[in-house]
C-alpha cells in the first residue's frame, strides 16, 4: 500500500505555544513518512496558553496519539469538565450550565423541549437542567465517567480543565519523542520564492536559515507569516464581539469549597469572569471590552471578585475577534491565534486549533505540491467552523434583558448577523433551531443558551399540547428522578480526583 | 411563557398514491384531532416515486415509526429484501461493484480519523475500499432478518446488515390503504376542478368535480411530475436538472418472471443504464436510454416487453413549500429511478415536515427552513445521479455532463485524496457514497493518515471482520429458505 511513498515534506512550525506543539505532534504523530516537522520557537516569545478550559473533541485528540489520558491529566493538572455555569447572563441572579449532553429525548417526533415548555406553561416543569445528567452532576460537583452503553448513564461527554501553560510543554515532550526537531531561535525575516511568493526559509536572529515547503504559522495574535508577511487581510467581528482584553489572575482553591466538575463564565459590567478549577488551583480572569472599561478598573475589578488567594499580580492580554480571510494562503497554513480568534466564552480556542489540524491533515499535501483546490477545501471548512461558533458567541451576550451598564445595552441592542438573526426569530416564533450536521454546537446547545438566558419562545409544537398532560408530566417526573438517582450515586468531583490520585495527580 | 400552536385541523393530500397515503398517515398519526382527506385523483404513470417498487433503508424506520408494518410487506405485498446494489461497466467493460448500505464495511478499510479526532461528528468518512458484510451475504445468496429483542452474539453480525425493501406497488398501496383507513383517514374520489386561493399566496380550498370543495390548513400536493397544487402559487419556479443529467428518456419493461435475489443490478451498455429490479412478483427491467440510440436497439437492450416509455425532465422546484401547499414525492423533485432514490427523497421529506410539522397558522422562517434543507436533500439526489454520468464508462455513453461544484469537489477528493467532503441532508452517508463511487468506478485515492495506520492493527482488524463474515454466513440460512419460514 505504501508503494511508491513521496519524499517527505519538510514541516516547519513557527511558535511553540499550545497551537504549535499540538500542530507539530500531530502532523509527527499522523503522518509518519509523509512530513518531517521542525519547530521554531524563542525562549524570549512568551505564550498566550488560551484555553484552559476544552471541549470533549481534546479527548479525541490524545486519543488519536495515543498518549495516555491519565499520563496526560498528570501532567497538565487536569480536572474533569462537564460543561459551563452561565452566571448573570440572561439577568442578573440567573444561572444556568451548557452541558456536554443533551436534555430528555424526542417523543413521537418531537423535540424534548416542546414538552417542557408545554409543562413550564402549566406551572408543572422543574428547571430544564433537571432533566439533563450532565447538569445535574454539574450542579452536584459529582463526576464519573459516562458509561459505554445506551442508558441514561451514557447521555454525556466530558472535558478537561487543565494548566494550559503545561499543556503545550507536555506536547512538546511528546513531540520530541516523535521526532519532532525544536530550533530556538528568533525569527526576523522570511525569505520568500521570487517566482511562486511561496515562503522559502525563515531567517533567524543568528542568521540560520529554516527551509521547508510547509510553514505553519503559530506565532499567536502575531500572525507573523499569514497576517504580517503574506498581508492576508482582517476579517474584524469585534462589532458583533466586543471584548478585546483579558485581565487574568489564577487564586489559590478557596479551602474546602468543593472542586467543580464545570467551568464557570459569570457576566460582569463590561464582559464576564472565567473561574476554571484545576487540581492546583483555580484560573481566573475578566474578559471585557477596552471601549467599556480600562485595563486598570479591570485590573481592579478581578482583585475584588476573586475569591481565592491570588497567586499573581493580574496580567492584561490584548485581542480582537474575527478572523483572516482566509487560513491557508500559498504554502502557509495557520493554526490557532494566528489564524483568528473567538473569545474563550465557550471554551472553543484549542478546538479551533484542533479542528485546523484535523483538516490540514486530511488535506495535507503528501508529495510537497499543494493544490489549489485542497486549500479552498480547508478554506472553506475553517471557515464554516468559525462562523458557526460566531453565531453561538453572539447569542450570549444578545440574548439578555440586562440593562445596568452600558456595555450590555450596547450587546443587546446591536444589529446581529443576518444568519444570527433568523435563528432567533424561527426559535422565537416556532421554538425552532435551524439544523446542521457539520460545525460545533447542535439543538442541545442553543436551547440551553436561549432557554437559560430566558429567551423562551412565543410559541411550541401543537403536538406537545395534545399529549395527554398527566402522562407528559409523568413522564418527565421519572427522568427528572432517574437523573437525581445517577446523580446521587456518582462521586463527588474531587473524590473521584482524588481516589484515582494515583493514575491521575502529580505527587506533590 | 411560550403557547401551543394551535394545531393544524384539517389537512388536505391531493394524490393517492403511495407518497400521498403514506404522508396522509404520517400527518394523522401526529395530530390525531385532525380531519386529513386524500383527494383521490387520477394517477399519474410518470409520478416515479408514486410507482417505485422499492426505496431505502431509512424508509423502514419511517414505516416503524408510522405503525407500517414491515412483516405485512413481506406476507402480504411480495416484499423482497436488497442488501447491495451491484454496477456492471461504469468503469468501464468488464468492471463491477457492490453497493451496500449502512456502515457495516470491514473495519479496517475505513478510517475513524475526523469522527474520533474532532473536526465535526460526521464531518468526512476516509477509508479506501470497501467491502461489506452485505456483499458476503449477497454473493452467498444467505440472509434472514434476526428477530427483534433476540439478539445474541450469533446473530449479532448479521443484525448489523441494513437493508432495502422491495414491494409488489399495488399490494403495498392497499396495505397503506388499509392503515390509512383504519386511522380515519377520509378519502375523496374526485377530479380537481379549480383551486381557490386563500389571498396570502396559499390555498383556501380545492374544487373538486361531484364533490364539496376542500377546504383545509394545509395543502400537500402529492399529484405527481405536474404539481398540480404548488404550480398554481404565486412563486413557483422550477430548477433545471438537465445539464447536469443527461437522460431523456426512460423505457419500462413489462415484469417479467418473479425471483428471489439479494442484489439489484445498474449495468452500463452501450444504449444506455439498463435497471434490473429482483421483485418476487416479477423482475423489473428499465433502460435509461442515450441520445440518439434507436427504438429496436433500445427495446433489445431492455430485453423485455415495454409497459411504458416517456420522457424525463429532470428537475426540482425551486421551492417546494409555497404558501400553505407542500409538495412532495415528483411534485417536488423529478428524476430517473437510478440508484432507488425517488421514494427515499419523498420519505425524507414528509419525515422533515413532520419534524417541522406548522400549526395552523404558518410561520414564514418555518417554511424557509424546510425549504433551505429540503432544498440540499434534494441537491444531493441531483449530485448522487450525476455522479453516475461522470463514471468513466457512462461519459461514453451519455455525453459529457455538467459536475455541479459540490460534486466536483466530491469527486476531486475521492480520486486524488480518499476523501469526501461532507454533505448535509443527503441521503447516502458518507460511507455508502464512498461504495457507491468504488463501485462506479472510482478509484479511492490514498489517505495520507493512513500512513499512520499500524499494518499488524490492520491485519487483525481484517481477521476480525472475516471472522464477522464467517460469522454471518453461519448465522444466515439460504435466502429462499428465510422467506418461506
Amino acid at each position: 500500500m505504501t508503494q511508491d511513498r513521496p519524499i517527505p515534506v519538510r514541516v516547519v512550525v513557527l511558535g511553540g505555544g499550545t497551537a504549535g506543539w499540538m500542530s507539530a505532534a500531530g502532523i509527527a504523530a499522523l503522518l509518519p513518512g509523509l512530513a518531517t516537522v521542525t519547530l521554531v520557537e524563542s525562549e524570549d516569545i512568551g505564550i498566550v496558553g488560551v484555553g484552559e478550559a476544552t471541549l470533549p473533541h481534546i479527548r479525541g485528540y490524545v486519543e488519536r496519539l495515543g498518549i495516555d489520558e491519565a499520563a496526560f491529566m498528570r501532567a497538565t493538572h487536569a480536572t474533569y469538565k462537564l460543561g459551563i455555569d452561565f452566571r448573570d447572563f440572561g439577568s442578573i441572579g440567573t444561572s444556568y450550565v451548557h452541558p456536554f449532553g443533551s436534555f430528555g429525548e424526542k417523543v413521537a417526533g418531537v423535540g424534548f423541549h416542546h414538552y417542557w415548555l408545554e409543562l413550564a406553561r402549566q406551572g408543572q416543569a422543574g428547571p430544564l437542567g433537571d432533566y439533563s445528567l450532565a447538569v445535574a452532576a454539574a450542579r452536584a460537583n459529582r463526576f464519573k465517567p459516562p458509561a459505554q452503553d445506551e442508558s441514561l448513564a451514557s447521555t454525556y461527554g466530558y472535558a478537561y480543565q487543565f494548566d494550559a501553560t503545561l499543556f503545550g510543554p507536555f506536547m512538546r515532550q511528546h513531540g520530541l519523542g516523535l521526532g519532532v526537531e525544536r530550533i530556538e531561535g528568533l525569527v526576523t525575516s522570511v525569505e520568500r520564492d521570487p517566482e511562486s511568493g511561496d515562503v522559502a526559509a525563515l531567517i533567524l536572529k543568528d542568521g540560520r536559515r529554516v527551509e521547508g515547503e510547509l510553514f505553519i504559522d503559530c506565532s499567536g495574535f502575531r500572525s507573523l507569516l499569514l497576517g504580517g508577511e503574506l498581508a492576508e487581510p482582517w476579517e474584524d467581528w469585534s462589532q458583533w464581539l466586543p471584548c478585546d482584553r483579558a485581565a487574568a489572575m489564577p487564586c489559590a482553591h478557596v479551602p474546602d469549597a468543593p472542586l467543580r466538575p464545570y467551568t464557570t463564565a459569570a457576566a460582569m459590567p463590561a464582559g464576564w469572569r472565567w473561574q476554571i478549577p484545576l487540581q492546583h488551583r483555580m484560573g481566573n480572569g475578566y474578559v471585557f471590552a477596552s471601549s467599556f472599561l480600562s485595563e486598570d478598573e479591570a485590573c481592579e475589578a478581578i482583585r475584588a471578585a476573586a475569591e481565592g488567594e491570588p497567586l499573581a499580580d493580574p496580567r492584561v492580554l490584548r485581542f480582537r475577534a474575527g478572523r483572516r480571510r482566509n487560513s491557508w494562503q500559498g504554502n502557509v497554513v495557520a493554526v490557532g491565534l494566528a489564524s483568528g480568534f473567538l473569545e474563550p466564552l465557550e471554551s472553543t480556542s484549542i478546538y479551533l486549533a484542533q479542528m485546523a489540524i484535523t483538516y490540514l491533515i486530511e488535506l495535507f499535501p503528501a508529495g510537497g505540491g499543494i493544490d489549489a483546490r485542497d486549500r479552498d477545501e480547508f478554506n472553506r471548512l475553517v471557515d464554516m467552523e468559525y462562523d458557526r461558533v460566531r453565531d453561538f458567541l453572539i447569542l450570549h451576550y444578545h440574548a439578555t434583558t440586562r440593562d445596568d451598564a452600558p456595555f450590555w445595552d450596547h450587546v443587546r441592542t446591536m444589529r446581529v448577523p443576518d444568519s444570527l438573526a433568523d435563528k432567533l426569530e424561527l426559535w422565537r416564533r416556532a421554538a425552532r433551531v435551524e439544523r446542521y450536521a457539520d460545525g460545533l454546537f447542535y439543538d442541545a446547545s442553543w436551547i440551553a443558551v436561549y432557554v437559560g438566558q430566558g429567551m423562551l419562545p412565543d410559541r411550541h409544537d401543537p403536538r406537545a399540547a395534545l399529549a395527554d398532560p398527566v402522562r407528559v408530566k409523568a413522564a418527565l417526573d421519572r427522568l427528572r428522578q432517574a437523573i437525581a438517582g445517577e446523580v446521587a450515586a456518582m462521586p463527588e468531583h474531587g473524590a473521584f480526583l482524588a481516589s484515582e490520585a494515583a493514575r491521575l495527580a502529580e505527587a506533590a | 411563557m411560550s403557547e401551543p400552536r394551535d394545531p393544524l385541523r384539517r389537512v388536505v393530500v391531493a394524490g393517492a398514491g403511495q407518497v400521498g397515503v403514506l404522508a396522509a398517515i404520517g400527518i394523522k398519526r401526529a395530530l390525531p384531532g385532525a380531519e386529513v382527506a386524500v383527494l383521490g385523483l387520477a394517477r399519474d404513470p410518470g409520478a416515479l416515486a408514486d410507482h417505485a417498487t422499492t426505496a431505502l433503508p431509512f424508509t423502514n424506520r419511517l414505516h416503524d415509526r408510522l405503525g407500517i408494518d414491515q412483516d405485512a410487506i413481506l406476507a402480504r405485498a411480495g416484499g423482497s429484501h436488497r442488501l447491495v446494489t451491484r454496477y456492471f461497466g461504469w468503469g468501464g467493460p468488464g468492471q463491477s461493484g457492490a453497493a451496500p448500505y449502512g456502515a457495516a464495511v470491514e473495519p479496517a478499510l475505513r478510517t475513524r480519523f475526523a469522527q474520533e479526532w474532532g473536526g465535526g461528528p460526521r464531518n468526512s468518512a476516509s477509508g479506501m475500499t470497501a467491502a461489506s458484510l452485505a456483499e458476503v451475504l449477497a454473493d452467498a445468496g444467505r440472509f434472514a432478518v434476526p428477530p427483534a429483542g433476540e439478539i445474541g452474539s450469533e446473530v449479532a453480525a448479521l443484525a448489523a446488515v441494513e437493508y432495502a425493501l422491495r414491494w409488489q406497488p399495488e399490494a403495498y398501496h392497499a396495505l397503506l390503504v388499509e392503515a390509512a383507513q383504519r386511522l380515519g383517514v377520509s378519502h375523496v374520489p374526485g377530479e380537481l376542478a379549480g383551486i381557490e386561493p386563500d389571498g396570502m399566496g396559499g390555498i383556501a380550498a380545492l374544487a373538486v368535480a361531484g364533490a364539496e370543495r376542500l377546504s383545509a390548513d394545509l395543502f400537500l400536493d402529492c399529484t405527481g411530475p405536474s404539481a398540480r397544487l404548488l404550480a398554481a402559487m404565486p412563486g413557483f419556479a422550477l430548477e433545471d436538472w438537465s445539464a447536469e443529467l443527461p437522460l431523456r428518456r426512460l423505457i419500462l419493461g413489462r415484469p417479467g418472471q418473479g425471483m428471489l435475489a439479494l442484489e439489484d443490478r445498474f449495468s452500463l451498455l452501450a444504449e444506455g443504464w439498463l435497471g434490473e429490479l429482483a421483485g418476487r412478483d416479477g423482475l423489473r427491467v428499465a433502460l435509461g436510454v442515450a441520445e440518439g440510440v434507436t427504438e429496436d436497439a433500445a427495446l433489445r437492450a431492455l430485453g423485455a416487453p415495454p409497459l411504458a416509455a416517456f420522457q424525463i425532465e429532470q428537475g426540482r422546484a425551486r421551492a417546494p413549500w409555497l404558501g400553505n401547499v407542500v409538495a412532495l414525492g415528483d411534485a417536488a423533485a423529478r428524476f430517473e429511478p437510478l440508484a432507488h432514490l425517488n421514494l427515499d427523497l419523498a420519505h425524507r421529506q414528509l419525515d422533515l415536515l413532520l419534524e417541522l410539522l406548522p400549526g395552523r397558522a404558518i410561520e414564514p422562517l418555518e417554511r424557509a427552513e424546510y425549504n433551505r434543507r429540503s432544498a440540499l436533500m434534494m441537491d444531493a439526489v441531483r449530485d448522487t445521479l450525476a455522479a453516475h454520468y461522470a463514471a468513466p464508462a457512462a461519459q461514453h455513453v451519455f455525453g459529457p455532463a455538467l459536475l455541479s461544484p459540490g460534486l466536483a469537489s466530491a469527486l476531486d477528493q475521492f480520486t486524488r485524496r480518499g476523501r469526501l467532503p461532507s454533505r448535509e441532508e443527503a441521503a447516502l452517508s458518507g460511507q455508502e457514497l464512498r461504495s457507491l463511487l468504488a463501485a462506479l468506478g472510482f478509484a479511492p485515492g490514498q489517505v495520507p493518515q493512513a500512513a499512520s495506520v499500524d499494518g499488524a492493527q490492520v491485519e487483525e482488524e481484517g481477521r476480525r471482520f472475516r471472522h464477522r463474515a464467517e460469522a454471518a454466513l453461519a448465522a444466515a440460512p439460504p435466502y429462499a429458505e428465510f422467506m418461506t419460514r
